[in-house]
């Protein structure tokens, strides 16, 4: 943390103690989220998520694989996450940091666990069935990368178009039909800034924070949490953000069925 | 609107000195993108770093100390000093906001300051060097109109940081930033007096 | 290259698969200052190509050993996403293919940026290739130059780059995938709009003397065009600027 950091640090903790946000929120008011899909067209489904200046880009590829050995009849998905030197001053070029790889284990745990994507429409014949990568670009930093990036896979999953299947070949540029999604899971973040609890925590808040928590449900259940940080949450305070994800899901969910 | 001039854009066949150009072969080129200057060679340029001058205002936070040199973060890669002496004994501490003037360059690397001053409390952001001159306005219009309107204590570094304290800083802040944004606008003024006037 | 079995027809009554004349650029969009962070950037369009440019500095050169004492430093990282081509995923992170390009676009804007006013410190460029479909190391170069302009950083010359390419005995101009996969020849340059100075130079397949002096007036002239669009990116940024920019 540089210098001027740790004055914005303080900054912002003092501003807590007033009940205030640098930005003017209140503690539970989320920044404005734009949803744009379809921008790629070599990938077979995108999507880009605007969280106030932060800036995340999915992109879904569908290669032609092997099941796993336990789930013969099934494909597989796998998450990736690129924090872009482009994106922060902070980042640095190199392979993918342990952040880098916490925000895509995260993302990943909520989508499976809330079995969203059909693992069994991805099989295509004996030994041949769909590897579903996506892959996460952050493209600008201003905290909050995990319900940006929730937001993105689960939009990109969602406007992903599967290629056609004949004869055991891939015709990449025929896509025959939409991948089947059966649920949708969104994640809610919260940050412990100065020991009061403020949702959707900017870039400034998350230096600031002692802890941060993801809780990503499907609006029935919490499918995924992960806290992170060196601080710690009341169990009180993890059952309230639990209830704030829960009742945001809706909302996101919505946002997020409309721009498929 | 006026001609914009881009990078490499000859402007004059003859070997001229001016800002923002250089010469080569005898002829003279723009190396940045903006416009023409009132002499008509020189160009103003829209973006552009901080390159520190001798005696100007900078701000900064102390960031190291060792046998009474202090090393300044001015947001910019020049390493930047307090060196102090036999009689001039500083007691700043890391994390101290600072203001200062520029004494001297060293190496084109190094700014030793001088005449360090903490300023206590606040915060401080950093914008575009390049919009500081928008940001003071003529005669100070500009800062005055936001200081009064927020109620608050700035300061302004020509390294782009600004130093804000008490009254309604979070207004204060997204003025400066509004400024930053849209430096190049016209009506400008009326729009920030509007901003923090209207709260 | 692709195997030449399956080679299709890439030039069918005298015009390209995808309708364009031997001389003619895919279509060309920039918009520059994309990227909040970013001291500059830029996102091109370029055909099917979509990239994203972006410059951060100078900032203290890193680590400290690096540093020359004289000048700033470059450090430049061109990278393809992995869902950038239509073909399979790709594994993220630099390939022997993408540290290549990245040497030789650093070493263009080495030429270009004014490096000895900012001794010591580092000026980074990235450029994301999010989606590819040939001349992507043309397309890098071309967004770098109006990410650079648009930060203010001093430099010569506003850059661009195109390819000519070979398909049979003809010259064409700014090849995509398909022919960039199955042609004779390519030839990707970056060339100082202002002298015509050629800063980087790759080439494979077979040229004659009098081909290359062809090649580059091709260059040339497509160069009139892509910096028309480079120069309307960086003026758009400006467009409600008046006559009270200087002050009130």
């Amino acid at each position: 943390m540089g210098a001027i950091d740790i004055v914005k640090t303080a900054y912002i903790k003092q501003l807590m103690s007033t009940n205030l946000r640098e930005d003017g929120r209140g503690f539970n008011d989320s920044r404005d989220i734009k949803i744009t899909t379809g921008i790629l067209q070599n990938a077979e489904g995108s999507a880009q998520v605007d969280i106030g200046s932060t800036r995340v880009l999915a992109g879904v590829k569908l290669d032609l694989g092997e099941p796993m050995e336990d789930t013969p009849n099934e494909g597989t998905v796998a998450m990736s996450a690129d924090l872009l030197p482009l994106a922060s001053a902070d980042f640095e070029m190199g392979p993918p940091s342990p952040e880098a790889i916490e925000l895509a284990r995260v993302v990943d745990r909520g989508i499976r666990a809330g079995k969203c994507v059909d693992m069994a429409s991805l099989f295509l014949e004996e030994g041949k069935a769909w590897n579903v990568f996506v892959d996460i670009y952050v493209l600008n930093y201003d905290g909050n990368l995990f319900d940006a990036s929730e937001i993105a896979a689960m939009s990109a999953l969602l406007n992903t178009k599967v290629p056609e299947y004949v004869d055991g070949k891939v015709v990449r540029e025929k896509r025959i039909k939409a991948l089947k999604i059966d649920n949708i899971v969104t994640s809610v973040t919260v940050a412990n800034v100065a020991d009061k609890i403020l949702i959707d925590p900017t870039g400034g808040e998350e230096e600031a924070a002692d802890a941060r928590l993801t809780i990503a449900t499907d609006g029935k259940y919490v499918r995924a949490m992960q806290k992170g940080l060196g601080g710690s949450f009341t169990q009180k305070e993890i059952l309230d953000a639990a209830e704030a994800a829960l009742n945001r899901h809706g909302a996101l969910k919505q946002m997020i069925e409309k721009t498929r | 609107m006026q001609e914009v001039i881009y990078p490499g854009d000859l402007l004059s066949e003859t070997p001229i000195r001016a800002p923002n150009s250089y010469i080569e072969n005898g002829k003279t080129y723009s190396m940045v993108l903006g416009f023409k200057d009132s002499s008509g060679t020189g160009i103003i340029p829209f973006e552009g770093g901080w390159t520190p001058k001798v005696e100007e205002t900078v701000i900064g936070v102390i960031s190291s100390e060792r046998n009474n040199v202090y090393e300044v973060d001015l947001g910019s890669h020049y390493r930047s000093l307090i060196i102090g002496g036999k009689y001039e004994r500083f007691s700043f501490r890391l994390g101290d906001i600072v203001e200062a003037t520029v004494k001297d360059i060293e190496d084109g690397r190094t700014i030793i300051l001088s005449y360090p001053k903490a300023l206590q409390g606040g915060t401080v952001i950093s914008i575009k060097p390049s919009k500081i001159p928008r940001l003071i306005g003529k005669n100070n219009t500009m800062i005055n109109q936001i200081s009064q309107g927020t109620s608050s204590k700035i300061s302004v570094g020509m390294n782009g940081m600004v130093w804000i304290k008490d009254g309604n800083i979070a207004l204060a802040t997204a003025a400066i930033l509004r400024i930053e944004e849209e430096a190049h606008v016209s009506g400008l003024t009326g729009r920030i007096k509007e901003m923090v006037e209207k709260r | 290259m692709a195997s030449k079995a399956n080679k299709p027809e890439l030039i069918v009554n005298g015009k390209r698969l995808d309708g364009r004349d031997f001389n003619q650029l895919r279509p060309i969009k920039i918009e520059a200052n994309v990227l909040k962070n970013a001291t500059g950037s830029a996102y091109l369009e370029w055909g099917n190509n979509k990239v994203l440019a972006a410059v951060y500095g100078p900032v203290e050169a890193q680590p400290k050993h690096m540093a020359d004492p004289s000048k700033a430093i470059i450090k430049c990282r061109y990278s393809m996403a992995p869902f950038s081509s239509l073909s399979e995923h790709n594994r993220s992170g630099p390939n022997r293919r993408a540290t290549e390009i990245s040497k030789v676009t650093k070493e263009v804007f080495e030429k270009v940026l004014m490096l000895n006013e900012f001794p010591g410190s580092q000026i980074n460029i990235f450029i994301e290739i999010l989606q590819s479909d040939g001349g992507t190391r043309a397309a890098g170069i071309t967004a770098a130059s109006v990410a650079l302009a648009s930060s203010g950083l001093h430099m010569r010359d506003l850059v661009y780059a195109v390819s000519v390419g070979k398909i049979g005995e003809h010259l064409v101009l700014d090849l995509d995938m398909i022919e960039d996969n199955y042609s004779d020849s390519d030839m990707p340059m970056a060339i100082s709009p202002r002298n015509g100075e050629v800063l980087l130079l790759q080439m494979d397949g077979e040229y004659t003397k009098d081909e290359l002096e062809r090649a580059f007036k091709m260059a040339a002239d497509a160069g009139k065009e892509i910096g028309n669009v480079q120069r309307n990116a960086l003026k758009s940024i400006y467009e409600n600027i008046d006559s009270k920019y200087k002050g009130e």
